[in-house]
């Protein structure tokens, strides 16, 4: 009678515990679809396309908006997305599904992924749904996307991403600063220069960074006439007479006083609230978080970024959408649907006006929404009127790797004071051994 | 019952009681340590395939190659010999003096160890603040006593102190508890012998209570040190997703993670977590074999 009731108590113990890994285990592998909204028996004919995104509050509800109206629009397809955290945690979780075949169908991610998610054939090339099929985008729409864009989807000939959620460099002023010191708006590097050792006296600098300045330093060497990577050819000018002036131009207005970068604040947001700079060099994303935290009285503006060395370039930063290979034929063919919804005219209009971003084709500014809101919004110009010389840096095998070098170079210059010449020699000969041992 | 030999019947009752457990450790520790040994020896490695060309030691190399790797072991060093003597020394102060207080010691006790139960995203949030070089408090508060103020997170020689503070003082509460556990368990009947041989409080101190509470400040430090060697969120919430101005705060276990996550090398990420397998477990043999003649059972 004893023995019975143990070997019951264990044999139900036993069964509790496997049940419950069991069900843990298929907990996890449903997750990705069950965790999105929406009942899937009123969809049972529809084709279901995942989406996996990085966007979260506002972002995250303009983006469920245009998911929405998709699924309204026709009747094959449902497009169920899901917020998988910040950028970061999205690309670990890419990572993760990857590996565990569990991939979405489609996925935001930074395009500078691109060739190695190619190279590991993770992703599809859409060149057959883009350039080809009765879904293909017209040549007039190609044109219409801003060059820029396209050309960073495009890896070794193939298009393999299209622009989604994208911002450019602007540079943000203070009025009352510039008036109290009889200061024009820039035009050129030399000019904020020049304010610098004006306000300096004061202790107000003139320009104020982020914690991190590669783009700004990117854009300066782009404007003196060379990429940091050559696009095609993969040469490297990192330590190319011209790169070096960039870096030096930067690090002797920090030095100088003449700027200061945001440090462990990350963004300058703040030091520029509190007037500690006449201009700053930040994202034009970051206007949403301007508007939210500066007080009515500030009295601040926005403009593309002031021209060097007699021309003007500005990064444009930002995600694109991919689309993964396991996804079976029908799910590409919706998934593509709803790409070029995001970019057609209206939709992406709709997109930069509820997020910021900046729109991803030129007819999207004749919209008459999308005029008055920049009217009533004149902070958000900038962004668009930089679209034209906006430029992305290059993607090759070995980026993120080379990311950090980048990263770490440009840090060190200013947080250890490093000689930018001996710093970007090191990282010319680092990433020059990147870009050799990835092609072996 | 007690004494009963062991029989067929009677072991398979005793690894079905084990069952439970074994399974969840085999599964979420011992196969991931067997894989990420094997790792370590993947020179040509198609992660997502799972297909292995070359095995080799040429990840182990890299490392000793590696001048960011040597960074990363000497910083964790540095954090583990900032932080265990000190975090040990401080909680047992605050034990002792927990212990002779009755009045609101509860009360101390729960706000000792909230650092311990809240997230470390959170506290870091807050250290942030306390940190901050033009309005946080320490700076105000060095500036009272006529300290310039220090730029906490963005000088590479303040960053690795900033972090060691504010581990030391997110690792108090729970130390504290194991050491009250410590103190309690001394009978009282040692200090009253101590007593009557005229032993001052300072002399019952390091002949009574230090010798008696040698099992817990044993597993405090094993503890410590071992905790200390794994740091990493600290980090990455401290510094906001980097390793500290010029990489001053590059510990072991975040340079696994940029390799692994950031610059996907797979192999030379398992071969550095291999290499902290190994230092931990050198450390702790030291300190087991101290123990042998100085923890008193």
């Amino acid at each position: 009678m004893k023995k019975h009731t143990w070997l019951k108590v264990m044999a139900s113990t036993v069964t509790v515990v496997l049940a419950a890994l069991v069900m843990a285990g298929c907990g996890n592998s449903n997750s990705s679809s069950s965790s999105s909204k929406g009942s899937s028996t009123t969809d049972n004919k529809k084709v279901e396309i995942t989406f996996w995104h990085g966007m979260n509050g506002p972002y995250q509800k303009a983006i469920n908006s245009i998911i929405a109206d998709f699924n309204k629009s026709q009747s094959k397809y449902v497009v169920k997305g899901t917020a998988q955290g910040n950028y970061t945690a999205l690309q670990q979780k890419i990572m993760a599904a990857a590996k565990s075949r569990n991939l979405p169908t489609i996925s935001q991610t930074t395009y500078t992924t691109v060739p190695d998610y190619s190279k590991s054939n993770l992703i599809e090339p859409l060149d057959n749904y883009m350039l080809q099929g009765s879904d293909k985008l017209s040549s007039s729409d190609l044109k219409d996307i801003y060059p820029a864009f396209l050309k960073s989807s495009k890896y070794e000939g193939k298009y393999y991403s299209i622009p989604f959620s994208k911002s450019t460099r602007i540079l943000y002023y203070n009025q009352a600063i510039l008036d109290k010191y009889g200061i024009a708006k820039p035009k050129t590097w030399d000019d904020i220069v020049a304010a610098g050792n004006k306000l300096k006296a004061d202790g107000i600098y003139g320009m104020g960074f982020d914690r991190s300045w590669d783009m700004e330093f990117e854009g300066l060497a782009r404007q003196a006439g060379n990429p940091l990577i050559a696009p095609g050819t993969l040469k490297v000018n990192l330590d190319t007479a011209d790169t070096l002036e960039a870096a030096n131009l930067i690090q002797n207005m920090v030095k100088n006083k003449i700027a200061k970068t945001a440090g462990a604040d990350n963004y300058f947001t703040q030091g520029f609230i509190q007037g500690k700079a006449a201009f700053y060099a930040g994202s034009s994303a970051g206007v949403t978080q301007m508007v939210a935290q500066a007080p009515k009285t500030l009295k601040w503006g926005t403009m593309p970024l002031p021209s060097y060395k007699g021309k003007k370039a500005t990064e444009i930063a930002g995600n694109d959408i991919v689309m993964f290979k396991s996804a079976s034929a029908d799910q590409k063919k919706g998934a593509w649907q709803f790409m070029k919804f995001l970019l057609s005219s209206k939709e992406t209009a709709k997109w930069a006006m509820a997020t910021g971003y900046v729109p991803l084709r030129k007819s999207a500014m004749d919209d008459t929404d999308f005029k008055q809101y920049l009217k009533d919004k004149p902070y958000n110009q900038a962004a668009v009127d930089s679209l034209d010389d906006g430029f992305q840096s290059t993607a090759f095998l070995g980026f993120s790797e080379y990311r950090n070098d980048l990263l770490e170079a440009v840090d060190q210059m200013i947080t250890k004071n490093a000689d930018p010449k001996a710093t970007l020699t090191k990282l010319q000969a680092t990433t020059e051994n990147i870009i050799k041992t990835n092609k072996q | 019952m007690l004494n009963e030999k062991p029989t067929v019947k009677s072991t398979i009752k005793g690894w079905l009681y084990l069952l439970p457990m074994l399974v969840i450790t085999i599964t979420f520790n011992i196969y991931p340590i067997i894989k990420s040994f094997l790792m370590s020896f993947y020179t040509k490695y198609d992660f997502y395939n799972d297909i292995v060309s070359a095995y080799g030691f040429s990840n182990f190399t890299y490392l000793w190659n590696d001048p960011d790797f040597h960074l990363a072991v000497r910083n964790t060093l540095v954090f583990v010999i900032g932080v265990v003597p000190l975090n040990i020394i401080i909680s047992l102060a605050i034990a002792l003096l927990l212990n002779k207080i009755k009045f609101l010691a509860g009360a101390f006790r729960t706000i000792y160890f909230l650092p311990f139960v809240t997230s470390t995203v959170a506290i870091a949030q807050v250290w942030n603040w306390i940190y901050h070089s033009d309005y946080g408090l320490l700076n105000y508060l060095l500036g009272l006593v006529g300290v310039n103020p220090i730029n906490w997170l963005n000088d590479p020689k303040w960053a690795m102190p900033a972090l060691i503070i504010m581990s030391i003082w997110k690792g108090l509460g729970f130390n504290i508890v194991l050491f009250l556990v410590g103190l309690n368990n001394i009978n009282t009947r040692y200090y009253q012998a101590a007593e009557i041989d005229g032993a001052n409080a300072w002399r019952q101190f390091t002949n009574v209570t230090l010798p008696l509470l040698s099992p817990i400040t044993f597993l405090v430090t094993v503890n410590g040190v071992i905790g200390s060697f794994k740091v990493f969120d600290e980090i990455f919430a401290l510094f906001q997703g980097s390793s500290g101005p010029s990489k001053s705060a590059l510990t072991i276990v975040y340079y696994l993670y940029e390799k692994f996550y950031t610059e996907w090398k797979y192999g030379i990420a398992a071969a550095s977590g291999v290499v902290l397998f190994f230092l931990i477990l050198f450390v702790t043999l030291i300190q087991l074999w101290y123990s042998r003649k100085h923890v008193h059972y």
